[in-house]
C-alpha cells in the first residue's frame, strides 16, 4: 500500500496540526495531561499502526455498544486517536501508520492484508529509529493476525495489537485506556524479544496463546490453558513471564514475504459430523486440514473415513480439541493413524502454522516438529 | 507418497519409543526424594476418609516401594527430613532442607530433586527454595489432596509426574516448580486455592508454565523474576531466620496485633491493610513494613505516599509469601529502599 499515511509526529507538532478536528471520543473530558518532558527526544519512537477494528469504530448513541460502525458512518482515523489522547505525546514520540483494510472489516481481511502488514512490520522494526510497534486491530480475528505476525516478522523489538471490546464512541469505552497502555507496552524495555504481544484490560498476553473468550465483556483476551506474561499497572509495566515456543527472530518462518500460502481449512467435530465436508475441502485443492476434535482429539467415524480419503491424495491432517484447554498429545493411535497433533492451538491458529508448515513440504515428520517446537 | 510421509513418521516416532524399551538402566537420571510429610504420607482408617486422617504415616520407603514405575524413569534414592503436616513445617525444617538440597545438587552426578511436602504451606516451602537452592537442576515440589489410603488419591500420579518433571532437563533454570493435578507451576506465583478439590494449586492470571502430560514434559513460559542461580539470598551459614508476621485486615481493625508483634519482637511485619497509628509506633521501633493485599490477585502499585512512609510494596505476592522474601531480605539490610529493590526483583 503506497498511499499509506505515514505522519512523523513530534508531540508538540502533531497537537498543534490536530487541534481544530473535533473530538471523537465523547467521554471522559479530556483533563490537562502530566507536564510534558523537556526532551521530547528522549521518548521512545513508536509506530501507531491502524488496522481498524472496534477501537477505529463510531456509534451512536453512546449507549450503542453492539451496533456500531457499518455504511456512511465515519471511522476513526489514527490522528483521532492521537487528538482525542493527547496524553501519548507524554510518552512516546508517534508514526501513524494506516493499514486499514477497504471495509475496515477484519471479517473480511485476506491474505493480501496479513501479507502487506506483514512485509510493512518488517520494513518498520528494521528502522533504528522506530522502538515498538502498536497494531489496532478488530477483535474478533486479532489473535490469528497477531500469531501471524508472531511467526512471520523478524525482530525482538515490541509488536503490540491492542483493540477494544466498545467503540471508540461508547460510554466507558475501553479503547482510549488500552491505547494508551499498548503504547507504554510497546515503549518498555522489557517487552523485548517476548514475542508479538497482546495488550488489553491491563493484560499482556501471547500472541501464541491468546484467544477471545467472550463476545462482548471486557475482559474476553486471556492466555489458553497458560495466563498473561505480565500486567500494565497504574505505575509500570510488569512481567512475569516469558514466552517459550520460537517466535518472531527465532522463527523458521520470520522475514519472509509469503504473498499466497497453501489453502487449509478447518472441520468441526460434533455428534454425527459428516465426512462429506472433508471430502468437500479435498476436493476444492485443500493441501491441509485441520480437524478440531472432541474431547482429547476425537473425529466420528464418517470424519475419519474422510481424513484416510484426503490424507490418500496428499493432505496433511492435523488434530485439535475443542476443549478450549490441554494439549493434543503424541499417542501410538494418532501415529498409526498419521494424524499430527495440535498442541495446545486453537484449530484457526494451528491452521496457520500448518500453512506456513506446507510452504517447506508434506513431510509429516517436519510439520509434526513444527507443531512441537512453535 | 503416503508411503514416505509414513516412513518419515514412523522413524521420527519410532526412536524415542525403542530407546524407552531397550535403555540400559545405567543411563537413568539421579532423583533424590526430600520428604517432609504431608497429606501425601498419611493414612486415614479407612479408605472414602478425606479429611482429619491421622492413622498412619507412610514413610519415604513406603511410599517409593508403592510406585515400583518409577524405576523406569529415575535412579530415586531419598532423605527424610520430617514427616509432618505442613501447618508443622518451621524454620529449622525449612533451613535444613535448603542445605540437604543444596549438597544433593552440588553433586556432578545429580539431576534433580523432588520434595514432598503437606498442601496447606507448600507454597511458603516453594518459594523459600525458590530464593535459596543455588542451582539450576530442576527442584520439584510435589503433595497431595487425598491421603495415601483414599479410593482415588491422587499422590501417586501427582509423584510420578514430579520425578518426570524433576528428570526432565527441559526443567532446567526454571526455578522451583510445583506439579500437581498434570500442572506444571512456578513457585513464585502459585498459591493454593481451594481446601479439598483437585485442582487447588493455581498461579492466578499468569497460569502454569507447562503440564506433566503422559507423552512429554512441555513447557509454553519461563519466568522472569529472580530465582535459585540468579538469587542473592544465602541460608548455608544460618540457623535461624528473622522473625516477620502478618496481620489481616478488615473494617475496625484497630492495630491491636501490629502492638503486640512488635512487642513479641518482629523486625518486619506484612499487612493487607493501613493502621496509620500503629504503623508508626512499630517503625519507630525498627520494624519493617510490608504492603499486601488480601485480594489474591493484583499487585500493589508503588505510589509515592507508600514511599515516603517508608512502606514496601510486596508486588503480587501474597502476604504468606511478602513474609518469606521479608524474612531473606533482612538478612542482607535494614533499608527500605533496597528491600523495595528485592520485592521488585524476586
Amino acid at each position: 500500500m503506497t498511499s499509506v499515511a505515514y505522519h512523523r509526529c513530534i508531540a508538540a507538532a502533531c497537537w498543534l496540526l490536530l487541534a481544530p478536528v473535533a473530538h471523537a471520543q465523547e467521554i471522559p473530558t479530556y483533563a490537562p495531561p502530566p507536564p510534558m518532558p523537556a526532551d521530547t527526544q528522549a521518548l521512545p519512537t513508536i509506530v501507531l499502526m491502524s488496522m481498524g477494528g472496534t477501537i477505529a469504530s463510531r456509534g451512536t448513541p453512546r449507549l450503542n455498544i453492539t451496533n456500531y460502525g457499518g455504511k456512511g458512518v465515519p471511522r476513526v482515523d489514527p490522528q483521532d486517536w492521537v487528538h482525542d489522547l493527547p496524553e501519548l505525546a507524554g510518552i512516546a514520540n508517534l508514526i501513524i501508520e494506516d493499514q486499514r483494510a477497504p471495509q475496515d472489516r477484519t471479517s473480511s481481511e485476506t491474505h493480501e492484508d496479513f501479507a502487506r502488514v506483514a512485509k510493512r512490520l518488517n520494513q518498520l522494526a528494521a528502522d533504528p529509529r522506530i522502538a515498538g510497534i502498536v497494531v489496532t486491530h478488530g477483535t474478533n480475528t486479532m489473535a490469528e493476525t497477531a500469531y501471524y505476525m508472531n511467526l512471520t516478522v523478524n525482530t525482538d523489538k515490541p509488536i503490540v495489537f491492542v483493540g477494544s471490546q466498545r467503540p471508540w464512541t461508547g460510554l466507558s469505552g475501553d479503547g482510549p485506556r488500552n491505547l494508551y497502555d499498548a503504547v507504554r507496552v510497546a515503549a518498555s524495555p522489557e517487552a523485548r524479544g517476548k514475542g508479538v504481544l497482546h495488550a488489553m484490560n491491563q493484560f499482556i498476553n501471547t500472541a501464541r496463546d491468546v484467544d477471545k473468550t467472550s463476545a462482548y465483556r471486557i475482559n474476553t483476551f486471556k492466555g489458553v490453558d497458560v495466563g498473561a506474561i505480565g500486567f500494565a499497572d497504574p505505575d509500570r509495566v510488569r512481567f512475569y513471564r516469558e514466552p517459550v515456543r520460537r517466535h518472531t527472530t527465532q522463527s523458521e518462518f520470520a522475514g519472509k514475504d509469503y504473498s499466497s500460502l497453501p489453502p487449509v481449512e478447518v472441520a468441526y467435530a460434533y455428534r454425527d459430523a459428516p465426512g462429506y465436508l472433508i471430502d468437500a475441502m479435498v476436493a476444492h485443492g485443500a493441501k491441509g486440514i485441520v480437524v478440531e476434535g472432541t474431547g482429547a482429539g476425537s473425529a466420528t467415524s464418517s470424519q475419519t473415513e474422510a481424513i484416510k480419503r484426503a490424507q490418500a491424495s496428499g493432505v496433511v491432517v492435523v488434530m485439535t480439541a475443542r476443549t478450549d484447554g490441554g494439549r493434543v498429545q503424541d499417542t501410538p493411535r494418532r501415529r498409526e493413524a498419521l494424524i499430527v497433533p495440535g498442541d495446545n492451538l486453537k484449530p484457526e491458529k494451528a491452521r496457520i502454522l500448518l500453512q506456513l508448515a506446507l510452504t517447506q513440504s508434506s513431510d509429516l515428520a517436519n510439520v509434526t516438529r513444527i507443531f512441537n517446537e512453535y | 507418497m503416503i508411503r514416505s510421509l509414513l516412513l518419515s513418521l514412523t522413524l521420527l516416532c519410532a526412536a524415542p519409543l525403542a530407546s524407552a524399551q531397550n535403555a540400559p538402566p545405567v543411563a537413568l537420571p539421579k532423583v533424590k526424594l526430600f520428604t517432609t510429610g504431608g497429606t501425601i504420607q498419611s493414612k486415614g482408617a479407612h479408605r472414602q476418609k478425606l479429611m482429619e486422617y491421622s492413622d498412619g504415616k507412610v514413610g519415604p520407603a513406603e511410599l517409593l516401594a508403592d510406585l515400583p514405575e518409577l524405576k523406569d524413569i529415575a535412579d530415586v534414592s531419598y532423605t527424610e527430613i520430617s514427616n509432618v503436616g505442613s501447618p508443622s513445617v518451621n524454620t529449622e525444617i525449612q533451613l535444613r532442607l535448603a542445605k540437604e538440597i543444596n549438597a544433593w545438587l552440588a553433586l556432578p552426578d545429580s539431576a534433580g530433586a523432588v520434595v514432598t511436602h503437606g498442601t496447606a504451606t507448600l507454597e511458603e516451602t516453594a518459594f523459600f527454595l525458590n530464593l535459596v537452592v543455588k542451582s539450576d537442576k530442576p527442584v520439584v515440589v510435589v503433595g497431595a489432596m487425598r491421603p495415601f489410603t483414599a479410593v482415588s488419591r491422587d499422590g501417586p500420579f501427582n509423584l510420578y509426574n514430579a520425578v518426570r518433571t524433576a528428570a526432565s532437563p527441559t526443567s532446567r533454570g526454571m526455578g522451583v516448580l510445583i506439579v500437581l493435578n498434570d500442572e506444571i507451576n512456578a513457585a513464585r506465583d502459585t498459591t493454593k486455592s481451594n481446601t479439598y478439590r483437585m485442582e487447588t494449586f493455581v498461579a492466578r492470571d499468569l497460569g502454569p508454565l507447562g503440564y506433566a502430560d503422559s507423552d512429554q514434559i512441555v513447557y509454553y513460559r519461563k519466568p522472569t523474576y529472580r530465582h535459585t542461580t540468579r538469587s542473592e539470598f544465602d541460608v548455608s551459614t544460618l540457623t535461624t531466620l528473622p522473625r516477620v508476621d502478618v496481620t489481616y485486615d478488615y473494617q475496625e481493625q484497630d492495630g491491636t496485633a501490629i502492638d503486640a508483634f512488635v512487642a513479641a519482637g518482629a523486625k518486619g511485619l506484612v499487612l493487607t491493610g493501613s493502621n496509620a497509628d500503629a504503623v508508626k509506633r512499630a517503625q519507630a521501633k525498627g520494624v519493617l513494613i510490608v504492603n499486601s493485599d488480601r485480594k489474591g490477585a493484583g499487585r500493589v502499585v508503588e505510589s509515592a505516599k507508600g514511599a515516603s512512609q517508608n512502606r514496601i510494596s510486596a508486588d503480587n505476592l501474597p502476604p504468606q509469601k511478602a513474609r518469606i522474601l521479608l524474612r531473606l531480605a533482612l538478612t542482607r539490610t535494614q533499608d527500605p529502599k533496597e528491600i523495595q529493590r528485592m520485592f521488585n526483583e524476586y
